[in-house]
């Protein structure tokens, strides 16, 4: 088994932290993808984050009314060995870089 | 977050009083019903829902959000539309005239009260709702309004008895916060700083200003609009069960007893701790709400 903890995600408007209102889950849950995981409320909303991910978890972060900053751990997962270097990676946030081919290429899907 | 479920581009366009009011619709279709009760689905909408994937069709909710909120914000992002549809609803969320993805018309006619009702009536006929046929669950439409969208569902539950089954109303109150509000105030603060005396005024205003998407000309022209038909909800008093909630310190909602007492039908849910801001995403609430309309 492999652990993967997962930051708060970048809840966007320039936003920085959030307070925690409610976890719906806790330790020793097993949850599935996009099923709630915890309320949380910024300066400008209160939202429900959904979770990025299938399996138990280990350990979430902040009691109800704690602050968490952007990219602080919020929930710690276990999964399988084999899965964790597939669905535990976290695409970057740069844009792609892709080169342009001036001639033409054929498609070779 | 992208906005997920389908989008109901394809009914069509009926005008209301001569003009068509523009306003975005979300139409999201049940979750299938897979193993595990009480799974969070996505929402999506099939492209043919055709075949056996549930049983009965049961009627849908109508999702009216608050002032300076939109259908993303009040319902998508804080978890409703998954929990509804997970539930096995379907669900139509509008967008306000002047927020969300909505238009934002100059002319005041198109924000008031009751022309807003008027479109949503329209709208929830074009999205497939029928009037209540005795016990046939797929007859009707139930409503789900937080703040603003729940003084407007209480209205158009007291003057569409024989369409609407139930109504759900977040963070309510038997007072108008936006009829009080003191447009002058606030079009001096917009224009020179001048501080707003009223501190109602001051929180809305603030609470406008706070998503940069918002159209701050469009929220005080519909604020405008509702003085010229301010709230009172012993007009017209919706008779169907109604389902109260509001966080225990919402102080917009102090007056939800109120309410109560001029309904009559109506049982109350008071969230320990929450506010009028973070009331919203409580799992007492969807869960209450859930099983409220499903009596």
């Amino acid at each position: 088994m492999a652990e993967i903890s997962f930051p708060l995600p970048d809840l966007g408007e320039g936003l920085i932290e959030a307070t925690v209102l409610e976890w719906l889950v806790s330790a020793g849950d097993q949850v599935e993808r996009n099923q709630p995981l915890v309320e949380v409320e910024t300066t400008k909303s209160a939202v429900e984050l959904p979770s990025p991910q299938a399996g138990k978890v280990v350990r979430v972060y902040g009691e109800p009314g704690d602050k968490i900053n952007v990219g602080e751990p919020l929930i710690i997962f276990e999964v399988p060995d084999d899965t964790a270097g597939i669905v535990g990676t976290v695409p970057a946030e740069a844009a792609p870089k892709r080169r342009v081919r001036l001639s033409a290429v054929p498609d070779e899907d | 977050m992208e906005p997920h479920g389908r989008h109901s581009g394809t009914t069509p366009s009926h005008t209301v009083e001569g003009s068509d009011p523009r306003l975005h619709v979300e139409v999201y279709e049940p979750a299938a019903r897979t193993a595990g009760a009480g799974e969070a689905g996505e929402g999506e909408a099939s492209g043919d829902s055709g075949g056996g994937r549930r049983d009965v069709t049961l009627r849908p909710i109508l999702l009216i959000h608050g002032f300076a909120s939109s259908s993303k914000l009040n319902w998508v992002d804080a978890g409703w539309i998954s929990s509804l549809t997970a539930a096995g609803r379907r669900v139509i969320a509008v967008d306000l005239p002047g927020h969300g993805l909505s238009a934002a018309p100059e002319d005041l006619d198109s924000y008031t009260p009751s022309r807003i009702r008027a479109d949503l009536l329209q709208i929830v006929f074009d999205a497939g709702a029928r009037p209540l046929r005795g016990d046939d669950p797929s007859s009707g439409l139930d409503l789900i309004g937080y703040s603003l969208g729940s003084r407007l569902a209480w209205e158009f539950g007291a003057t569409q008895p024989e369409l609407v089954h139930r109504m759900v109303l977040g963070g309510p109150g038997a007072a108008d916060p936006l009829a009080a509000f003191d447009l002058a105030a606030a079009q001096r603060y917009l224009a020179d700083g001048t501080p707003i005396a009223d501190a109602s005024t001051a929180a809305l205003l603030k609470m406008a200003q706070l998503l940069p998407s918002n159209n701050i000309f469009a929220l005080l022209t519909l604020v405008e609009a509702i003085k010229t038909e301010p709230f009172d909800p012993t007009e017209a008093v919706p008779r169907m069960p109604i389902l109260l909630v509001a966080g225990e310190k919402d102080e917009r909602a102090a007056t939800m007893t109120d309410l109560a007492a001029v309904s009559g039908k109506a049982s109350e849910l008071v969230l320990p701790a929450r506010n009028h801001t973070n009331a919203i995403t409580s799992r007492a609430f969807k869960n209450a709400a859930i099983a409220f309309l499903a009596g």
